[in-house]
């Protein structure tokens, strides 16, 4: 059985260097957990199946998609991103989360198979696995201006 | 020596993000080719082939693995040099892609200076 510490570890180190290489923006745990995520939401989630099932997903508004999607594109500030390339910059987010979160975890599990990221937008936005599935959240403040969450639904298959 | 590069991607997004890695890298290509899937890639390279191809591995219609099986059935593209670009890091995938004809692997995330130690050897 997988520890839940190990988990989060495997999350928030992803996380980092996933920001930290191609984001460019510093990220760290936020301790506030009353924090929550205002207004419009965009929601970026990809699944996975094998020793381990479930969902990863990060969720952030739109003002703080807008900003990750032009760090990863390099644009100048006073260029806003497309809608499509916010969208697919929150979904490879999800990707690049999960990449990095397998790679760290792999050793545990003999099969891990992952789906292609999907993407939607809302307010109070979450996904649900049902009854019995493990829920590890993580808060993060993103350069002391935005606030994301990260998420991973699983259940263990113990076949 | 010119140089191409072919992007094959299905997201648009990544694509150009893609290429401003290669760029911050410092690497120059005279001429650069974009695919959103393997389909699209083996149409372009018909009717203009390129030196170096970059590929994600799951892509709809065709995906980067059938991509690479497709490219070295044509002994035109033998000297192409494709080198996969994915979150994918098994080594069983990378081994059978290397098997399957791929030269190279680049992990999601990247760095320019995993771009420029992978692609470099090619630019000579």
């Amino acid at each position: 059985m997988i520890d839940q510490i190990c988990l989060h570890d495997a999350l928030l180190e992803g996380a980092k260097e996933v920001f930290e290489t191609m984001v460019f923006m510093d990220i760290e745990e936020s301790l506030e957990t009353d924090q929550d995520i205002e207004n419009w939401a965009l929601l970026g989630s990809i699944t996975f199946k094998g020793g381990m099932e479930g969902c990863l997903s990060f969720c952030s508004n739109v003002s703080c998609a807008k900003a990750i999607a032009s760090n990863m594109l390099g644009l100048d500030a006073n260029k806003e991103p497309s809608e499509e390339d916010v969208c697919d910059a929150i979904g490879e987010i999800a990707n690049m989360l999960m990449g990095s979160v397998k790679a760290r975890i792999l050793d545990k599990f003999e099969t891990l198979e992952v789906s292609i990221p999907s993407v939607v937008s809302g307010r109070k936005l979450e996904n649900n696995l049902g009854d019995g599935a493990n829920k590890i959240l993580v808060k993060l403040n993103i350069e002391d201006k935005h606030v994301a969450e990260l998420s991973l639904l699983y259940r263990e298959n113990t076949k | 020596m010119a140089k191409s590069i072919m992007i094959v991607d299905d997201s648009a997004t990544m694509r150009k993000i893609i290429m401003r890695t290669i760029n911050m890298s410092g690497l120059e290509f005279d001429r650069t080719e974009e695919a959103g899937n393997g389909a699209e890639a083996l149409e372009k390279m018909g009717a203009n082939p390129v030196e170096i191809m970059l590929c994600d591995v799951n892509m709809p219609e065709m995906s980067g693995t059938e991509l690479v099986k497709k490219v070295r059935e044509v002994s035109a593209y033998a000297d192409t040099k494709i080198i996969m670009v994915s979150t994918e890091s098994s080594q069983e995938l990378i081994d059978n892609t290397i098997a399957d004809g791929a030269n190279g692997f680049i992990t999601k995330p990247f760095t320019p200076e995993k771009f420029q130690e992978e692609l470099s050897p090619y630019m000579k």
